[in-house]
């Protein structure tokens, strides 16, 4: 269940229009043409080199950002060369262009683009912000995305997704979590996408919001119990704890030399398989797996420098080896 | 594994206490259910999971049992889900 799907086939003009209008500061230069077209990709193309005549290997399909370049060679070409360079790109199923110069353009880009039904929207921004900007919508839009169960808590700023199987107690966990102080993302059901970069961000549930289910009580609002210090919209999901029920033939990690990870949507995480049984304080575990996970990402793995450590005492003999250095006189 | 695909037909949809009744039910059974909406796929022995769904009135479902009893599991559910919710729940 971890191949993921996009969360979108495709977005329309329309929906990249209206919700990038105020963001990228969009003006629709053409009348409403090719509203309806699909964009398929996250990828931009600058469509320099169509206009210039090559189109053997035009990505039409893609949204066409026309910068300063294509505009200073559009203006150096006849009128009668501009109009059929122009022609020749919109003849095209392109789902729409946006000019980025600030500078004036010809108005048979408008011209053509409008016979050829595909939108010319302008920005303010230069050509870099906005590839930069676009490219953080699309990808966020065309991100492979999966639904995981289980509750998902900012531990310490870390991202802990908290698994196993129905009915094991996660919600209970994640609810001991919040209130020793830790930020809910979402609970039972966790949307989990891929960005750039590899990074899987969780993000909570427009349906669920902040609500929980606890066995035996029912459903709990932590937004309205814990305020705005129980929550958060999104985090990277960086470890999962699966929790497990006690199995005395079944082999625990006893040192934490052998890293295990788990694949979601193709990029590996850290993997603790944590076996429960009563009396067990399973959030102050999981506190102490972020605040391990912290430490190794400063470069500290307790388990090797302890291993280090034994192997020097072992080879050299204890006397070599001076005592450690009290840290309280 | 058996699988069904039911229409939810009640006017209010699969909201949340015939969810919770559907739960209740699923629960009883050993078999795994999962119930996929378009391509959505939640565990049908979970609340929360069910209420994701949204289900709503006309909505396509597709119903996924597996297990020792599935055959019983899948009986009781599609049962329960084609029949009057409208009435019991008011």
């Amino acid at each position: 269940m971890s191949e993921g799907k996009p969360q979108h086939e495709f977005i329309t003009v329309e929906a990249l229009f209206t919700e990038n209008k105020k963001r990228l500061k969009l003006s629709l230069l053409t009348k409403k043409v090719g509203f309806d077209r699909k964009i398929t990709e996250k990828e931009i193309h600058r469509p320099g080199l169509a206009l210039a005549g090559f189109t053997d290997l035009f990505t039409f399909h893609r949204v066409q950002v026309c910068g300063n370049t294509e505009n200073q060679y559009l203006k150096n070409l006849t009128k009668q060369q501009r109009v059929e360079s122009l022609k020749r790109v919109f003849h095209f199923e392109i789902p729409c262009f946006i000019v980025t110069s600030e500078e004036e353009i010809p108005p048979e880009i408008v011209e053509q683009a409008d016979a050829g039904h595909v939108s010319v929207f302008r920005t303010p921004f230069a050509t870099t912000k906005l590839v930069q900007l676009l490219g953080e919508y699309l990808d966020e839009k065309f991100a492979p995305q999966v639904f995981l169960h289980g509750s998902m808590v900012d531990v310490y700023g870390i991202g802990v997704l908290i698994g196993g199987r129905s009915g094991i107690g996660k919600s209970e966990v994640a609810l001991d979590l919040i209130a020793r102080g830790h930020q809910m993302i979402a609970d039972d059901i966790v949307t989990v996408s891929r960005r750039a970069g590899g990074a899987l961000i969780a993000q909570v549930n427009d349906q669920l919001r902040y609500n929980m289910e606890i066995r035996g009580l029912g459903i709990i609002d932590i937004q309205s119990m814990f305020g705005i210090r129980g929550i958060r919209k999104q985090k990277r999901l960086e470890v999962q704890v699966e929790l497990v029920d006690w199995d005395s033939t079944e082999k625990y990690e006893r040192l934490g030399l052998k890293e295990m990870t788990c694949k979601i949507l193709d990029e590996a995480i850290t993997l603790v398989r944590l076996p429960i049984y009563p009396g067990k304080n399973i959030s102050m575990i999981v506190e102490v797996i972020a605040l391990n996970q912290r430490l190794k990402s400063f470069g500290y793995h307790a388990a090797i420098e302890f291993e280090k450590q034994m192997n020097r005492r072992m080879t050299h003999g204890k006397s070599e080896i001076k005592p450690l250095e009290p840290f309280f006189e | 594994m058996i699988e069904r695909t039911l229409q939810i037909e009640n006017k209010l949809g699969l909201h949340v206490r015939p969810a919770a009744k559907f739960v209740e039910l699923a629960s009883q059974f050993e078999s795994d259910v999962t119930l996929i909406k378009d391509n959505l796929e939640v565990n049908g022995k979970s609340i929360m999971g069910v209420l994701m769904l949204e289900a709503e009135f006309g909505t396509e479902i597709i119903l996924r049992v597996e297990g020792e009893d599935e055959t019983l599991s899948a009986e009781a559910l599609s049962d329960f889900l084609k029949g009057k919710i409208d009435e019991e729940f008011i």
